[in-house]
This record gives structure tokens, sequence and C-alpha cells, in this order.
């Protein structure tokens, strides 16, 4: 049984507001639905954003095993992986995105990160910005694929530091989404 | 977009605090064991980083720099052995205390024979049985001269691999070039750091903690979860094997 809209709705309003607890509004959620998808990929986002990786793995793993076709949380798990440095595992995860249409977003930001992590720079780059030219409903996830691209490009141009995406940022990032309820 | 140099595509887009738990992770959840050897090369500079404070700080003149390190080598194996990631404790404030424990408990248990022979000491003497035992192996008796000739090619080895750098530099080492290392000696570690390079993974590994961190045999077997004799045996193999390829040591 998934949990009911108004109760998430009221769930993410509440830690978009910074009230509460959020961990454990989310798992008490998740006593009651347990097999609700989008209650362990929040979990998952919120354990990212306060640094509990290796829970948040777990709890993101959960969500694409309970909904293979979680789009983008499968693919927020592949992305989770590979910045976790772990990307062979994140090529496998994302593997079944292969069967979304060839203009889906999704499919450009796979593209262009599978070729970032061979070096080709100009491939990458190019699937990147058709990804983000593609992706109307979820622009959190464009924010995140654009500081990439600055990155490749200062890179580039110049030598620049290891990019410091904190976790906190990341936080807000999937809750966004998440908000948005995209890619289901 | 073509780079000469500068960091890596995959290396862009990872958050290290990701990685480390990744590799926590692995090791304590999947049973990856040779993520205990990337955390080990991890934090070995902070390890030595505590020996070489409490070498300045210690009482006793007796005890070898090179035996501080090893204690402290010592402490930071049972540390990654026993935290636990999802306590929320950073890894190096609990790895701390254990470390300077290690290094106080090894220091105190030296005996005054012991500290006549520095951990370097003992590593070459380490090295030198694993080496014998080859030797021993394939001893002709029509030849021991051969043997012995084969012996010392494998210690020189050894000798050479020391100044190589492989790694980081240890503390305290002098890394200027010494009047025994002529262009000849150079060139020679070169290749040799080359052939490292070309070592089947596990002999590759045990190479370069034996000689360019330090790590006796038996911390090293502790690390990838082996026996001290099968850690042994792969030196004596990887020196063969090196041997073997340096066809002008011969």
């Amino acid at each position: 049984m998934l949990c009911p809209d108004s109760q998430m709705e009221a769930l993410t309003q509440a830690l978009q507001d910074g009230s509460g607890s959020d961990i454990q509004a989310v798992d008490r959620l998740i006593a009651d639905y347990p097999e609700d998808p989008r209650l362990h990929f929040l979990r998952g986002s919120i354990l990212a954003g306060i640094g509990r990786s290796i829970e948040a793995l777990a709890a993101l793993r959960q969500a694409v095993e309970l909904a293979p076709e979680f789009a983008i949380a499968r693919f927020q798990l592949g992305f989770f992986q590979l910045t976790s440095g772990e990307a062979a595992a994140a090529l496998s995860t994302w593997g079944p995105l292969a069967l979304l249409p060839d203009d889906h977003y999704l499919r450009h930001f796979v593209a262009g990160l599978t070729r970032l992590i061979r070096d080709e720079f100009e491939e990458a780059e190019r699937h990147l910005r058709e990804g983000i030219a593609a992706n109307s409903e979820n622009p959190p996830l464009n924010r995140d694929m654009e500081l990439i691209l600055s990155q490749v490009n200062q890179i580039s141009a110049a030598e620049s530091p290891t990019p410091e995406n904190g976790d906190a940022s990341a936080t807000s990032f999937l809750l966004d989404q998440f908000s948005g309820r995209s890619g289901r | 977009m073509s780079r000469a140099r500068g960091p890596s595509g995959l290396e862009l887009v990872l958050r290290p605090a990701r990685v480390e738990a990744s590799l926590w992770r692995r090791l304590r959840l999947e049973a990856q064991f040779e993520c205990r050897t990337e955390l080990f090369d991890r934090y070995a500079a902070f390890a030595r980083g505590i020996a070489g404070s409490r070498y300045r700080r210690r009482a006793s003149k007796r005890v070898d720099r090179s035996d501080f390190e090893q204690f402290a080598f010592e402490g930071l194996l049972e540390a990654i052995d026993r935290f636990d990631p999802l306590t929320g404790v950073p890894f190096t404030a609990y790895a701390r205390r254990r470390i300077v424990g290690a290094i106080a408990d090894g220091v105190g248990r030296m005996t005054e024979v012991d500290a006549q022979m520095t951990q370097r000491g003992r590593l070459e003497r380490e090295r030198a049985r694993s080496l014998t035992a080859s030797q021993l192996a394939s001893l002709q008796p029509a030849d021991p001269l051969a043997a012995l000739s084969d012996l010392a090619i494998g210690l020189a080895l050894g000798l050479m691999l020391e100044g190589t750098g492989l790694m980081a530099p240890a503390s305290g080492a002098d890394p200027r070039p010494t009047p025994y290392e002529g262009a000849a000696w150079r060139e020679m570690q070169a290749r040799l750091v080359r052939e490292v390079d070309r070592l089947p993974d596990r002999e590759r590994l045990i190479i370069r903690q034996h000689y360019d961190t330090g790590l006796s045999f038996t911390h090293i077997a502790q690390m990838l979860g082996l026996s001290r004799s099968r850690v042994s045996q792969i030196h004596r193999s990887a020196i063969d094997r090196l041997r073997a390829r340096s066809g002008a040591l011969k």
C-alpha cells in the first residue's frame, strides 16, 4: 500500500520548510507504508544531505528495488554511486534507463556522464547540453548538470580544484526533485 | 575539448566523503577486502605523522623512527578493522587514539635486544629469508655459487626498490641522490619501477607496501587477510619475476 498523496505532500512541505526532525518523520511513514518507493527515495535524499552516505545508498537502492521503473530514483542512485567512485555500479544501475525514449533527458544525462568518465569531454558536453535542453520537468537536475558542465569548461581553460559539492546542497536538490514528483 | 593534464572526468564528479563511505561500506558490508588496502593507503601518511610527532617526544633514544612508524601502522590496521563507520565518529578521531596506544605499547614492550635491531633491519632480514627459501628450493648441489648469486641479485633488487619512491616518500627520508646513484643506477631504478607496475596485482601491492610504505610481511598479511608465509611467498615470486625481466642485472 502506498502512502496517500496528502500525507506525502504534507511531509515534503514540512521538510522543505525545515520543520520537524526529518528522518524520524520519514521513518514513521515508512513504518506505515514500507513498500512506498517514494518514501525510501526521500529517506535516501535526506541521509545523503546529512552525510550518512552508507545508509543513503541503502535507501536509494531500496527505492529502486521496490520500483524498478522509478526513473529519477534510478538515475539518482547511479549518480550517487558515480560520485562515490563506483563507476561500474553506476553504469549497471543506469542500464535499464536505456528503455526510455531516445530524446528523454535522463538518456542524455546518462550518455553525457558515461562519456565524461571516459574522458570524452566534447561528447560529454554535447549530451549534457542536449539533456538540459530536453529537460523541462526537472529544473533542479539541470542545475546539477550545469555545474558539471562548468567544471568541465573550467578545467579545460585552466587549473581548477575538485568540485566542492556540499552534501547540504545535494539534499535540497534531491528534495526539490522529489517535490516535483518527476520521472515516475 | 582535449586537455593535456588535470583531473579526469571521473575525478570531476567524485565527492570525497562519499568515496570514503563507499570504501567502508564495501569492506564492512560486502566483504571486499581490497578496500582495506585502499583505506590503509589513505591514512598511512596520517599514521606516519603521529609516529613522527611521538618520535620527537620519545623518552628513550634506543628506539628507531622506523619502529615508531611500524607500531603506528599496526595501530592503523587495528583501527581499520574495528572502526564502525555508522557511528558518525570521524575515522581520524577514532584511529588517533589507537595509533598513539599502539606506539606506546610497542615501544614499551621492546626489549633492549629488539631495539638494537631497527625495523629496517628486521625488514631486511624478513626479505632475505623470503628469498633464501626460494634459493634453497632451487638449489642445485652442483651449482651453489649460482644459487648464491641469484640470492644476491634478489637482495640487490630490493635495495634498488627502496630508493624508488614508488609512492609518497617516507617522512624523514633524504630524497637527494647519493654518490652511489649514478646514471646507470637511476636508469635501472626507473626500469624497475616500470616493471613493478607490470606485476600481477597482488605482487605489485606487496612490493609497494613492503618497500615503499615499509610494512612488514606480518602487517601486509593482516591487511590482505593472508598468512605471513603466503605473503613471503608472493614477495619471492615478485622478486623472481622482476629478476627475470631485468635481464641487464644478470
